[in-house]
């Protein structure tokens, strides 16, 4: 099959999908390839915009100049996550937050993580210290430790309930289903919880998040937050799943679970690509391409001894010289060299060092991102997907 | 294939995209059940795993992975390994044999369709492990395999072979008549020559030896066209995905990767001769609001949603695409008695995202689909080149 397009997108993460979103709101007909479910889908569903003492937003000044931030700018990214929110909330899924402040967000190893924009059910996560938390558990629940949180908080206690099942899938099925969750808040209305917030694992509900979590907050008349937990992630499946029907209700066509399996070109652009298959391979043809493939973890950058290769289009990836220089000794320390490795860009997302005049990138392919040095990953995936696609979008007719 | 579980990184997103671990807690999901224990399976040894039987083959899981593991492929190959040594209950040897069941029936056609729906056969199917939930379709003695053979003119620079598959053939003929119409109306050559089962029934009922017997009997037929010249064309996504992946894959068919290579579902194919300016069909408004559901093994087929983008072109038309649900029964699977609640619980689950969208007709690709949702929502179920025949109005007998 021929299938044409204005824009063909490669990789499904945040980046692919914001600019998908972005260039379907300006009538362009868009395809997004992806060869499974993004990274999203483990991640605690929080934005995270740039983790620094106060404002985020103006924190992107104080980055190094060849920061990805840069090439969008403040006032772009600002847009660009309100037009992520504006997106979540149609989807059902609405965003809290200010992007000049950020915010804790409790975990589930009992640490608070810095976040900037927070899905509503974790709005109350950012409590005091002082205040009372009630860990809320379920019994057998796999990787969800209250202990952990307890033993961090010295004013916060816990109490188990038994749904039955011991998955967050299955737990978050549950909380779909009526009479489990009257039988769940008759439960907790019994206990005897002193004054202070309550906290549970986030499983209320996987599509009903929304309408689960209020009715757990009126039911016991408390300030409730959600904790993100280990994958499955069901806060990070969340903002996946909403991602994801905005593209359909755009009409733009998915091509999932196959990868690429080869590149046409024709002069200095790129026509098509082919997706794997047993038999004959589809063919995506496309006026332009973007790259939204991400780093090292889904696949889009791939490491040997002493090179980094760009998987798609073999783009030449910058390096942060030789392997010796990689890594920290410390492993756990922010900000291994390896990290500043990807695609160059120029000031319309095009990559440098190369031909081809079609092919945008966009996300954490770029080089210099330094995704988990700064702790930008959303944030840096949302607004340089947006802005891939402006620049993009001037092109493609 | 073999050692593609190595690549599992154990992300879980397989079992996020579970139907049947969601709602069925003694199933361990994908990433147990296929890379994880793979690892401890040994081709010399005994298959002992008895839960690899609640996998529905949806083939969510394929889709999903990021890392290019095929958990549903991995639980497939220990499915029939599981079948070849233990006991099949009845339902397993029933069902694998859905072809002879559905000729039985096709030639009984009006006795079937009065007895099945009643209380006391009900009964006595329950006892055999089959489960009543979802209504047996009704059968057709005028079955697809007793229709006219061919249509369009003899010299068209297109010609085609039909590939209809058994719920089609037995049980919604009219679907195949519509389908064999309207290619001919296109200026396409239809050829629909004597053909069995796919095989996909006997593989998910885990018998390796049906589906290879149907399938080298296919591939014969088959490929005999694709020689002289012909496309193969599907509409049922399951039989697409057992021609197109399973034949040249574990089927290890002859002529598989041929048949592989020339095998286009129905609106692939329609937008393929588009795409070449062979026909430049008029689109005729509809004032219909439609939910799409999309079945699982259409995303598995890895084309796209090749209906949609057609249904894009018809004015007035509106389509909800919902990809999000497996509608549960999985070909023959929510027809056991063993699966009946997770089957159930899945049907009326994708019935009530459909009824969200207050649709006045659902659409489905698959036979299987359409019987559940068509049950669980009492919307009526069509398929998908129904409505492309309401708006391009080709004519023609059904």
């Amino acid at each position: 099959m021929n299938a044409v397009y204005d824009v063909v997108i490669i990789g499904g993460g945040m980046s692919g999908m914001m600019a998908a979103v972005t260039l379907a709101g300006k009538g362009r007909k868009v395809a997004v390839i992806s060869k499974g479910d993004p990274v999203c889908c483990f991640s605690t569903g929080c934005i995270d915009l740039l983790a620094t003492g106060g404002d985020p937003l103006e924190g992107i000044g104080t980055l190094p100049d060849n920061h990805p931030y840069h090439l969008v700018g403040k006032d772009a990214v600002a847009k660009a996550l309100e037009l992520f929110r504006g997106i979540m909330s149609e989807e059902g899924v609405p965003y809290v937050g200010d992007v000049h402040a950020n915010r804790g967000v409790l975990t589930s190893l009992g640490r608070r993580k810095t976040t900037c924009l927070v899905p509503e059910t974790m709005e109350f996560s950012d409590f005091d210290p002082d205040e009372y938390i009630h860990v809320i558990s379920f019994h057998k629940m796999k990787d969800f430790y209250p202990q952990y949180i307890t033993s961090r908080y010295p004013n916060a206690g816990h109490s188990i309930f038994d749904p039955g099942v011991i998955t967050t899938p299955g737990i978050a099925e549950k909380f779909e289903n009526r009479p489990f969750l009257e039988s769940f808040l008759s439960w907790l209305g019994g206990l005897d919880i002193p004054e202070g917030r309550i906290a549970l694992p986030a499983v209320l509900g996987k599509s009903l998040a929304g309408d689960v979590y209020r009715e757990v907050s009126a039911g016991c008349g408390r300030k409730v937050f959600e904790i993100p937990t280990l994958p499955p992630s069901i806060s990070g499946l969340r903002l996946f799943g909403g991602m994801k029907n905005a593209l359909l209700r755009r009409g733009i066509d998915l091509y999932w679970g196959r990868g690429i399996y080869s590149v046409e070109k024709l002069g200095n652009r790129i026509e098509a690509v082919t997706l794997t298959s047993q038999g004959r391979a589809t063919r995506v043809e496309g006026t332009a391409f973007i790259l939204a493939t991400g780093s090292f973890v889904s696949g889009g950058l791939q490491a040997s001894m002493d090179t980094v290769t760009e998987t798609i289009f073999d783009l030449s990836a910058y390096l942060p010289g030789g392997r010796e220089g990689w890594f920290n000794d410390d492993f756990f320390a922010p900000g291994h060299e390896i990290e500043k490795a990807g695609i160059r860009v120029d000031a319309s997302f095009r990559p440098v060092d190369t031909e081809i005049e079609n092919l945008y990138v966009c996300g954490s392919i770029l080089a210099f991102s330094e995704v988990m040095k700064y702790r930008c990953g959303h944030g840096m995936a949302i607004a340089t997907g947006v802005a891939a696609a402006e620049a993009c979008g001037g092109l493609a007719q | 294939m073999k050692f593609d579980f190595q690549h599992c990184i154990r992300c879980t997103v397989c079992v996020a995209n579970c139907p049947v671990f969601k709602v069925n807690s003694a199933f361990p999901g994908p990433k147990q059940s296929g890379p994880d224990a793979q690892r401890f399976r040994s081709d010399d040894g005994a298959s002992i795993d008895r839960w690899v039987r609640l996998c529905s083959q949806c083939k969510r899981c394929d889709v999903a992975c990021p890392y290019g593991v095929h958990p549903a492929e991995i639980i497939l190959r220990e499915q029939t390994r599981y079948g070849a040594g233990h006991f099949r209950p009845l339902p397993y040897r029933l069902f694998a044999n859905n072809y002879w069941l559905g000729m039985f029936n096709s030639l009984i056609a009006p006795l079937a369709n009065i007895l099945t729906p009643r209380g006391f056969v009900k009964r006595v199917l329950n006892v055999f492990g089959i489960s009543t939930v979802t209504p047996f379709p009704p059968y057709r003695f005028h079955s697809m395999n007793r229709s006219w053979r061919w249509k369009g003119r003899r010299k068209s620079r297109k010609r085609v072979v039909f590939f209809y598959g058994c719920f089609i053939n037995y049980n919604r003929p009219d679907i195949g008549r519509g389908v064999r119409n309207l290619l001919a109306s296109l200026g396409v050559r239809v050829v629909i020559p004597r053909q069995v089962c796919c095989g996909l029934p006997a593989l998910g009922n885990g018998d390796m030896e049906t589906a290879r017997k149907f399938a080298r009997k296919n591939a014969r037929i088959l490929a005999g066209y694709i020689d002289k010249g012909y496309d193969v064309i599907y509409t049922c996504t399951s039989c697409g995905l057992s021609l197109t992946q399973d034949y040249p894959g574990i089927l290890g068919v002859p002529d598989g990767k041929k048949i592989s290579e020339n095998s286009y579902n129905l609106h692939e194919y329609i937008l393929k001769l588009m795409d070449e300016g062979y026909i430049d069909p008029a689109f005729a408004p509809l004032h219909r609001r439609v939910a799409y559901h999309i079945p699982c093994h259409l995303r598995a087929l890895g084309i796209g949603y090749p209906a949609a983008r057609l249904f894009e072109r018809i004015p007035g038309l509106e389509v909800h695409i919902l990809e999000d649900n497996c509608c549960g029964l999985a070909g023959s699977y929510g027809f056991k008695k063993k699966h009946e609640k997770t089957s159930a619980k899945l049907g009326a689950d994708a019935a009530r995202a459909i009824k969200a969208t207050g649709p006045d007709a659902l659409m489905s690709d698959c036979g299987a689909c359409k019987m559940q949702l068509g049950y669980f929502s009492g919307i009526p179920a069509l398929d998908p080149s129904e409505i492309l025949r309401e708006s391009l109005k080709p004519g023609g007998d059904t």
